[in-house]
């Protein structure tokens, strides 16, 4: 036999077995859970054109999409990631619909990532998005899904930070800072880059003030956790308006008691300029980055054509089930019994079956097995 | 609500091998973090333990460092900025630690220097071939022909291997020694603290304390 056969890309695997029973399982319990809010399944294609992800829109750089061209020359796009398909969707079926829609999806998402890394290049996402709902409930709930959707898989040690995206613009709006110098700073802060964003700044001949302010949110360690001290640092009504948002959300999420496993990060920034609202990020032990992300952005869709706003977020569900694995949270996964039957004995293939039948019907996961095949006898 | 997960977790330290280490089990000594395990030469273990503060400490080759970070097989990890900037990895950068203090430049003969004032396409050598990219794309916008050589750089230039290099200048004498000069500086180096995105997070409290005990001693010696 040809061993080279039976050999994987990098970057993507078989899942089989009890691991795929235990990713099964995980799978359906979140999706019960998301399903009890309201939320209707919705499939798109796996591949779509290059411009539903591209720069303005998506969040994975171009060079990292899996690209390739249909006859007619089109470029088309293994989906990276869901929310652009997600936006496209609503856009298209639901241009009219005044009403919040709510929409949870699931499926497999590629990107075309280095090799050597020890990174896979196709993960399962599941994630919710919700449309047509500016409130801070809609927020507040995205939230709570994120808590109860981590319990649910039964992990206890988890943190939700939130942070409000407004709040840095409305400061670099205060400064005076032109886009670009913006834009090089958000990749500073978001990377928690400290000492760049000192140099920028230095660079860029922002005055003191100002730059004192800014420097203060890309310091982690005098981190802005307390909304009431990032309140007295910006005299802007944008800043402002974050911080009260905020606060309203606080309030909400203690209705859902899900506030302890929050905290506040006002310098918690995204690198991309899609979000436009809260944004926020679960983190647990035994995974080197965030299992959850999501926020709010209201803009995306109106590039399809709807100006509406929206909110969701996505798990990354493999790395969730590692995190599970080393946390030793196992998922319960349904047991297959066996039931052997002799194919010596005339009618007893029958009297098996039909207890099999039986048994079947009450939910149990029955293998039938001829003595003898079981590698024992 | 930080530090109740902490009960029974170690903090994990990757090392940078060398230099970079020892002066950073100095710094952490001051500060009244010890790992006498590692200061012992004889040693063959790969893992030290204090187990007193629930730490941990590994040696790793300095690119590896970042590596481990990233992963979140360590939480915390010290290497040279001229690591980070190489490997780019998602890491949040907390500290400059001060020592190790160098410079990434572009050097070559003195008849070199024509070459880099225009948008011509010259050949550079370097053991830092994204560092030396991102240079001369974004910062200069001379395209260029990258050529990765894994030590003695210097040699690029002498045997006409390339017309410059990028390298770490630290005294400048080897450079000397060889005809070549500094002809432009890329940035300075010096070593960085680096910590895994997720333990930021998962283990703030303690993470924290140590930077800012850290910090609060480097501005004392200042």
């Amino acid at each position: 036999m040809n061993q080279r056969l039976l050999h994987t890309p990098e970057g993507v695997r078989d899942i089989y077995g009890k691991e795929y029973a235990k990713k099964l399982a995980v799978e359906n319990q979140l999706h019960e859970l998301i399903a009890g809010y309201g939320y209707e399944d919705i499939q798109t294609p796996t591949f779509e054109y290059f411009d539903i992800f591209s720069k303005e829109i998506g969040t994975i750089p171009s060079k990292e999409l899996y690209k390739f061209f249909d006859k007619e020359g089109n470029t088309l796009v293994l989906r990276p990631d869901f929310t652009p398909s997600m936006a496209r969707c609503a856009a298209k079926y639901f241009m009219e619909e005044k009403h919040p829609i709510r929409f949870t999806y699931k499926g497999n998402t590629y990107t075309n990532t280095s090799n050597l890394q020890g990174k896979l290049k196709e993960v399962t996402q599941m994630g919710v998005e919700l449309i047509n709902d500016p409130s801070v409930e809609a927020d507040a709930e995205m939230i709570a899904l994120v808590v109860e959707s981590l319990k649910s898989v039964g992990l206890r040690e988890f943190q939700v930070s939130i942070g409000q995206v407004e709040y840095f613009k409305g400061l670099c709006q205060e400064a005076g800072l032109d886009e670009e110098t913006e834009m090089d700073l958000r990749a500073c802060i978001s990377g928690k880059n400290f000492f760049a964003a000192q140099e920028l700044l230095r660079d860029r001949k922002v005055s003191d003030p100002y730059r004192e302010v800014l420097l203060k949110v890309a310091d982690l360690f005098n981190s802005m956790t307390s909304l009431n001290d990032a309140k007295k640092l910006v005299h802007n009504e944008r800043s402002l308006a974050a911080i009260e948002r905020l606060e309203k959300l606080d309030a909400v999420l203690k209705l859902y008691g899900v506030d302890a496993y929050v905290s506040y990060d006002l310098g918690m920034l995204s690198k991309y300029n899609y979000y436009t609202g809260v944004i926020f990020k679960a983190y647990t032990f035994g995974v080197g980055n965030a299992i959850i992300t999501g926020g709010r952005y209201n803009t995306l869709l109106s590039r399809f054509g709807k100006d509406a706003p929206a909110i969701g977020f996505a798990i990354v569900i493999d790395d969730l089930m590692e995190a599970m694995s080393r946390q030793k949270s196992e998922p319960e996964t349904p047991q297959i019994e066996a039931l052997t039957y002799d194919p010596e004995i005339p009618g007893d293939f029958e009297k098996a079956l039909l207890l099999a039948r039986s048994l079947r019907e009450q939910g149990k996961r029955i293998s039938l097995l001829a003595k003898g095949k079981d590698g024992k006898e | 609500m930080d530090s109740k997960f902490n009960d029974e977790r170690y903090l994990t330290f990757a090392l940078g091998k060398g230099r970079l280490a020892n002066k950073t089990l100095d710094i952490l000594e001051q500060i009244g973090i010890t790992c006498e395990e590692m200061r012992d030469k004889s040693s063959r273990k790969l893992i030290f333990v204090n187990e007193e503060l629930k730490m941990k400490f590994f040696l790793a080759k300095g690119p590896d460092v970042p590596t481990y970070v990233e992963l979140g097989s360590a939480d915390v990890g010290v290497v040279g900025y001229d690591t980070v900037l190489e490997e780019n990895r998602n890491v949040y950068e907390v500290l400059d630690l001060g020592f190790g203090k160098c410079r990434m430049c572009v050097c070559g003969p003195a008849s070199a220097k024509e070459l880099l004032l225009h948008h011509e396409r010259i050949r550079v050598a370097s053991k830092y071939p994204n560092i030396a990219k991102d240079y001369f794309y974004n910062k200069k916008h001379q395209t260029v022909d990258i050529i990765k050589l894994n030590g003695s750089v210097e040699l690029g230039p002498l045997v006409q291997l390339s017309d410059v290099i990028v390298d770490i200048v630290e005294t400048g004498s080897t450079l000397k020694e060889n005809g070549l000069e500094v002809l432009e500086e890329v940035c300075p180096l010096s070593a960085r603290m680096i910590v895994n995105p997720v333990s930021m997070q998962m283990e703030k409290a303690r993470i924290r304390d140590l930077v800012l005990r850290i910090r609060e001693y480097l501005e004392k010696e200042k």
